[in-house]
């Protein structure tokens, strides 16, 4: 079988429509992601015992069961529990915010205990509020070692907007699975579905290599 | 300035601190010496309720330590505390590290918060340091800029957790000219230390404390030149 580089030009805008898509859904998600994952990893740190629990309810709950469940859960199952309508690109964004912070919660939790208590301390005895010191001190010492996880979340996560072909949402993966049923030029539609793929998240890790060489772990 | 009341302080089932009872008065300049676990880092670290006492009462400025409603924020504005690993805040510079309390404590505008940590570093012989972040200065620079950092929120009394014992011999005594500096400006200063020396020359008062009790209170010349206990003539052998 020749490789008909015609089928990959011709499908091409197709399958960027759907690039297009997952970079969508995996800007919000995981904006929202780090949202999520920063509130529930600095309640788990340093909630109080309420606050805690919840956070780790949450954590999981959500790394203990398979994102394509949960996609399906909240597409298919949550409209018969509770009235809510909600398209597939929608569930898309709130599967990759949820099932992500979760995640970067344990992310920002391990990188906020591995601060030197010293630190802490020192905002504290300079007359600090607990919250002040946590921003001002804990918070910009944490991120920088946050940066290498967070960045290889992100790029699982961006992988996994692929599962959401299941509902239907027509991102890149989906997108190309319809080129084919049209064509059967298997072979190069993959190709090209991988070589996207693969362009987005090597964007990603390069950014992040100059992200992390200006922000030295300290 | 300081007084406390019959306080105790317990880490779980462990007692540390027994029945303390101390008043000090502005300007004085208290050592604190004792050995390795005697209690005597918790006693510091009770006066800024880094640690929470068990019993007892404890008044620092006027505010009454462990009234639930004094907010332990206003007592660390008050109270400086100078740490053994200095831990000065590591993404800042020297100048930035000591600019920090004027602003985000004291709410001084980036300008005049930068000003005076100019002249504090000046005081302190950093001034050329300023830009410098604190992996690129030694030990001894590093703790006179942690002193600075603390002095820059215009505290009223001063605490000093061994601050030379994480520096070697030669560095030592740039911290201590500091401190010795500041106590002749009359700042109160409390200070956990090994050094004795420094005791005899500079404190006013010399407090042994052992097995979390103050075992002696009292001139630091008479104390050091003629033990009273053998508990602390032997202790005063280890560490000279």
């Amino acid at each position: 079988m020749t490789f008909q580089w015609d089928a990959i030009w011709s499908a091409l805008p197709v399958l960027l429509e759907g690039a297009k898509l997952t970079l969508w859904i995996s800007i919000l998600g995981l904006l929202g992601g780090v949202v999520i994952g920063l509130v529930a990893g600095f309640a788990r740190a340093y909630g109080g015992f309420l606050s805690n629990r919840l956070a780790l309810v949450f954590i999981e709950l959500i790394r203990g069961t398979p994102i394509m469940v949960q996609v399906m859960f909240i597409y298919f199952a949550l409209p018969l529990m509770v009235p809510v309508r909600i398209d597939p690109f929608g569930a898309a964004v709130v599967t990759i915010m949820i099932n992500s912070g979760a995640y970067i919660a344990e992310i920002t939790r391990g990188a906020v205990l591995s601060i030197n208590r010293g630190f802490r301390e020192a905002g504290l005895a300079l007359g600090l509020s607990g919250r002040d010191t946590l921003r001002y001190v804990v918070a910009p010492l944490a991120f920088r070692r946050m940066i290498p996880a967070l960045g290889n979340q992100w790029i699982v996560s961006i992988k996994d907007t692929s599962l959401f072909i299941v509902i239907g949402v027509a991102e890149l993966t989906r997108q190309g699975q319809e080129v084919i049923a049209g064509n059967f030029r298997a072979m190069e539609i993959w190709t090209a579905v991988a070589v996207i793929y693969l362009i987005i998240t090597l964007a990603l890790s390069y950014s992040l290599r100059r992200i992390e060489g200006r922000l030295k772990i300290l | 300035m300081i007084e406390f009341k019959g306080v105790s302080k317990h880490f779980g089932s462990t007692q540390v601190l027994h029945d303390i009872n101390l008043k000090i008065g502005s300007g004085e300049v208290v050592v604190i010496i004792g050995p390795s676990g005697s209690g005597k880092s918790t006693l510091l670290r009770c006066i800024n309720k880094l640690e929470v006492i068990s019993g007892g009462q404890l008044y620092v400025d006027g505010f009454e330590v462990n009234d639930p409603k004094v907010e332990e924020r206003l007592i660390r504005q008050e109270a400086g505390m100078v740490f053994q690993q200095f831990h000065l805040f590591p993404q800042m510079t020297a100048l930035e590290n000591v600019a920090f309390g004027p602003i985000r404590v004291r709410g001084a505008k980036k300008a005049d918060a930068e000003q005076l940590a100019r002249e504090l570093l000046a005081k302190v012989g950093l001034a050329e340091r300023a830009g410098h972040y604190p992996s690129e200065l030694s030990g001894g620079q590093q703790q006179r800029v942690a002193i600075a950092r603390a002095l820059a929120v215009k505290p009223k009394l001063m605490l000093f957790d061994e601050p030379t014992s994480a520096l070697d011999p030669e560095l030592r005594h740039e911290v201590l000219g500091v401190m010795k500096d500041l106590a002749e400006e009359g700042m109160t200063m409390v200070i956990v230390t090994h050094e004795v020396d420094f005791a005899r020359k500079v404190a006013s008062r010399l407090i042994f404390i052992d097995k979390g009790r103050i075992a002696e209170d009292g001139d630091p010349a008479v104390l050091i030149s003629k033990p009273p206990s053998p508990r602390l003539r032997e202790f005063l052998q280890h560490v000279s």
